[in-house]
């Protein structure tokens, strides 16, 4: 069996950062990774990124050597991707973050609104209403990343989790604030209009559950395979016939139905701006699975049935 | 700020056209450019811009010797400040577009920070229209893109004397500065008249349970120039380094 020759280069510098020799003909990237990282502790698997051209794309982890246009002395080029934080742990905090936060504001703890409010109950049921559904939003979402979710990548750039958890903290905060607030104005169409945003809310959650378990069942445990989704039995996932991505749909309409139900101009804002991101995504992973797929389903929009 | 950015911000607007290399400052020989017709539409507007710039120059040159004092001279050149600053949010449309190699959004951030200055502090709060700090940045905004405007023409005809190339990368050591001075005192000083009349402010309880404290937004609006002041001052210092230098070099050979 012949061995390679793998010499791993600086993709900035162009230094020789290691050389290699005696490296398994079969052997994949995250085995050379792992053969790296031992003269470079610093540079923990996760953070490499290796490739054969500097300018180029990243090889996958799964990549094999012999199977790359290299010759039996290979030269990969490395760049540093930056401290890596697992995706697990950017989803737990940015989530938990918002679940503790609002209770904070529920329980209208002290310094928050004037004194006389400390540990004051709101009078109106839809607050209580809303902590419910806000804080069972979270919990799911906690329960999901833990039990359900089959992630792609391990980890991220560790300064997204600053930016991630800003955003989800910071607006959480922002809601639950004038939710809270003793001088809270519940909906002007009172029970009828809470019923109505109670029922889109509930509907909706189910609906995106529904999407992430059909998306895990897609996927066996510890693999990273891509295929189309299609509707199962379960109803809710027939949205999948008009969409990409009906987990996001499924979110948008989750969180205007708590912006009906709590008749806060933030919440609706906050369902604005993550629409807008969704959307973004959407139409990511829409063009993906065009590419990656010929026989993808035409009717289907990224993230709005029919317009978007 | 505003006057920070301005120079920062847009590092061609057409100023793509050729070896002038101030346009490319970020070091790609990206040698593309707008089309032809949008280069005729580009030497007009930044024409156009700098004439108008021109204007509020002399119109303040004219009202300080007819009244023989600094103070107050906002009011003669209020509605084409107004018009021109304003005008200029036409460079985010064409970044939009492409016809110009600048980031929307640090384009935008830009001119909507020189719009907010002069719509929402200086415009809505009528006090502040005869303090000195107004006088303050309306010079530092208007050398500054006379400067600008008249470097995006020639960069755009090709034909960039050096003079221009070096006020637009010099200047700015003093006028951003100044600026950033005359905004921030603007602004501090709109903060009592503000607050007495609760302007754009909204407050508790009403049907749509927000609020909002534009004396609090104002605050903020000022503490954010501590870390971002600093970052275009230098971001500018930087480019200068880069521009001037390879300016030298390229004489050198010649």
């Amino acid at each position: 069996m012949k061995h390679y020759e793998v010499e791993i280069l600086d993709a900035k510098t162009r230094e020789k950062l290691c050389f290699l020799d005696k490296v398994e003909p079969h052997a994949t990237i995250a085995e050379i990774k792992n053969l790296f990282t031992k003269p470079h502790p610093q540079w923990y698997p996760a953070r490499q990124s290796l490739r054969l051209d500097p300018k180029g794309k990243s090889l996958k982890d799964e990549d094999i050597l012999q199977k790359l246009p290299v010759g039996t002395t290979a030269t990969l080029y490395f760049r540093d991707l930056g401290a890596q934080i697992s995706w697990v742990t950017v989803f737990l905090t940015e989530y938990a973050g918002p679940l503790f936060i609002y209770l904070l504001f529920y329980f209208r703890v002290p310094f928050i609104y004037g004194h006389k409010y400390d540990f004051t109950s709101s009078r109106h049921t839809v607050v209580h209403l809303a902590c419910i559904c806000h804080s069972f939003h979270y919990v799911k979402r906690l329960l999901e990343t833990l039990f359900v979710h089959r992630f792609s990548h391990g980890t991220m750039p560790l300064r997204n989790i600053f930016k991630n958890c800003t955003y989800y903290w910071g607006f959480a905060a922002w809601m639950a604030y004038y939710i809270n607030h003793p001088l809270y104005t519940p909906p002007t169409y009172g029970a009828q209009q809470v019923k109505l945003a109670l029922a889109i809310f509930v509907i909706c959650q189910l609906g995106n559950f529904s999407i992430h378990m059909a998306l895990r069942d897609l996927r066996p445990a510890g693999s990273k395979t891509r295929k189309i989704p299609y509707p199962t039995k379960n109803p809710f996932t027939w949205l999948f016939l008009l969409v990409s991505c009906p987990n996001y749909t499924y979110e948008v309409g989750s969180w205007i139905g708590f912006a009906i139900m709590t008749q806060c101009l933030p919440v609706a804002l906050f369902s604005l701006v993550g629409f807008t991101q969704m959307t973004i995504w959407a139409k990511g992973k829409h063009r993906s699975y065009l590419k990656e797929f010929r026989d993808y389903p035409p009717l289907r929009m990224p993230i709005i049935p029919f317009l978007l | 700020m505003a006057a920070a950015a301005a120079t920062a911000a847009a590092k061609g607007n057409g100023g793509g056209g050729g070896r002038a290399g101030a346009g490319d400052a970020s070091g790609t020989r990206k040698k593309k450019g707008p089309g032809p017709l949008a280069t005729a539409y580009l030497v007009i507007y930044n024409v156009v811009m700098t004439a108008g710039w021109l204007v509020i120059a002399v119109g303040l040159v004219r009202a300080y010797l007819a009244k023989g004092s600094y103070h107050s001279l906002y009011y003669s050149i209020e509605k084409p400040l107004k018009f021109f600053q304003t005008g200029a949010l036409l460079e985010i449309l064409h970044c939009a577009i492409g016809i110009v190699p600048s980031s929307v959004v640090l384009t935008s951030f830009q001119v909507m920070s020189r719009v907010f200055l002069i719509w929402a502090v200086t415009h809505s709060v009528k006090e502040v229209q005869s303090e000195d700090s107004v006088l303050l940045f309306v010079i530092a905004w208007t050398i500054t893109e006379i400067i600008r405007y008249s470097f995006y023409t020639f960069s755009l005809l090709n034909h960039l004397p050096y003079l221009i190339k070096w006020a637009r990368y010099t200047l700015f050591i003093v006028l951003y500065p100044m600026g950033v001075s005359g905004e921030l005192l603007t602004i501090y000083a709109a903060l009592p008249f503000v607050r007495q009349a609760g302007l754009y402010s909204i407050s508790l309880p009403n049907k749509y349970n927000f609020s909002f404290d534009y004396h609090a937004f104002l605050i903020l609006i000022m503490i954010s120039y501590i870390p971002i002041f600093p970052q275009l001052y230098f971001h500018m210092i930087h480019q200068r380094r880069k521009i001037l230098s390879h300016t030298e070099e390229h004489k050198k050979f010649e």
